[in-house]
């Protein structure tokens, strides 16, 4: 679960091990990713807002 | 190693040189707001960030092509990835923008912040003026541009602030926070004064709000920057900015003069007053498209001159003044004209060249179809 986390994070970030992608291409399902890639979008989201709310008080 | 360093120095000192050189010159205007201030400030700052990221890639670059070049017997080395650099060349960046974005974001809520006006007035673009109304102050007029078609035609030299001057410029007063609000009867329009640091587009049947705190007395000048039709280079923007004193009795004497115009509605007006008076709103309205001899540019703009309808038919007549002709560039002008004025213009027409109905329209006539 951590790695899939790590690897979704990179996503994000634009930057990933070649290892480590090599990796994730093992682990057969793609459904875990799509799964975190929608849950830490709309973190991001949420963060961002909060971050925007504080900002303008 | 000598001939490089020499080459690296030259290449930053001329990369250098270009923008300071075009700095003064062409740069935007330090303006006379606030806000105006803080936005040429972020201009530079970005500015400079850019300049030093361009000096920065394109040295390491031009450095490396020249220093590791083949005929040196330099020798490419093969590798794939490298995560901490690409790391770093993804955080850079982004540190880069979050850093510009928030004194940007901080300008930006300052200038969205209309609140607290002292004074609203309500701009209004036209093909092709502007009107000024001081709401609440019952003070309305067009600003018209006032350069002579004869210069712009050529057979005139042009004048020191050709196609920048205006018959009546929009007053304001300094150190007092104005909230304009901005819309437009026909067309997109855009009103921008650089000094001003306002670029604010006016939208038919939308109102858009800008404001300006003017720090210095003078006559700023800008121009309609939205493509509005065939004279959209003619509709200039001249702003008075006058000291507060100057614009209190400035305000007062308009207020006084419209309602000496109020007063004249009631009384009859003589055929050669009304012809006058019509003469001069014919050619600060009308004549742009009806053309100075009434000839107009048909099919666009039909001729006024020797047109039966308009001569046979006074009512006719008048209701394209009050009305417009929807669906052509002839605009509505029951709300920026007033009775003396449609009365006036409406007796010009009529009269001139040729037409000789020995009309003479009166203001109180007009108001009641005002009324209606």
């Amino acid at each position: 679960m951590w790695g899939v986390i790590k690897s979704v994070l990179a996503a994000f970030f634009g930057v990933q091990r070649e290892r480590q992608r090599q990796e994730d291409f093992e682990n057969g399902s793609p459904v875990a990713f799509i799964i975190v890639g929608v849950v830490l979008a709309v973190v991001l989201v949420v963060v961002v807002a909060l971050v925007a709310v504080q900002a303008s008080r | 190693m000598r001939k490089s360093l020499v080459w690296m120095t030259g290449c930053l000192g001329f990369a250098l040189m270009v923008p300071l050189a075009m700095a003064n010159a062409w740069n935007m205007p330090v303006g006379v707001t606030d806000v105006s201030r803080e936005i040429h400030s972020l201009h530079m700052i970005i500015f400079w960030i850019c300049v030093v990221i361009g000096v920065v890639v394109f040295g390491v670059m031009f450095y490396s092509l020249f220093r590791f070049r083949r005929s040196q017997g330099a020798k490419a080395s093969n590798f794939h990835e490298n995560t901490t650099v690409e790391v770093i060349w993804t955080a850079v960046p982004l540190l880069i923008l979050v850093g510009m974005a928030i004194p940007a974001t901080a300008t930006l809520k300052k200038m969205y912040d209309a609140s607290d006006a002292e004074l609203d007035i309500m701009i209004t673009g036209q093909q092709w003026r502007w009107r000024y109304e001081y709401l609440g102050e019952d003070v309305a007029f067009n600003s018209n541009m006032s350069t002579p078609r004869a210069q712009i035609q050529g057979d005139e030299p042009r004048g020191e602030h050709y196609l920048l001057e205006v018959d009546e410029p929009l007053v304001l007063p300094v150190n007092r926070k104005v909230r304009f609000l901005m819309t437009a009867d026909d067309v997109i329009h855009s009103w921008w004064v650089p000094d001003l640091a306002v670029k604010q587009d006016t939208i038919p049947g939308f109102i858009n709000e800008n404001w300006v705190r003017i720090n210095e007395p003078g006559i700023y000048r800008g121009q309609c920057t939205e493509l509005c039709g065939m004279d959209h280079g003619f509709m200039p923007i001249v702003v008075e900015a006058l000291e507060e004193e100057e614009f209190d009795a400035w305000l007062a004497e308009r207020k006084e003069a419209a309602e000496q115009e109020a007063m004249g509605v009631d009384r009859e007006w003589e055929l050669e007053e009304l012809m006058e008076r019509g003469e001069a709103v014919y050619g600060s309205i009308c004549a742009s498209c009806h053309q100075a001899e009434g000839q107009g540019a048909p099919p666009a703009f039909p001729a006024l001159a020797d047109n039966q309808q308009l001569i046979d038919d006074l009512d006719w007549h008048l209701d394209k003044i009050l009305n417009g002709v929807s669906g052509s560039a002839m605009p509505a002008f029951r709300g920026t004209l007033n009775p003396v004025e449609i009365a006036a213009v409406t007796t010009w027409t009529r009269n001139a060249w040729g037409n000789d109905t020995g009309d003479a329209v009166q203001p109180a006539e007009i108001a009641e179809r005002l009324s209606d």
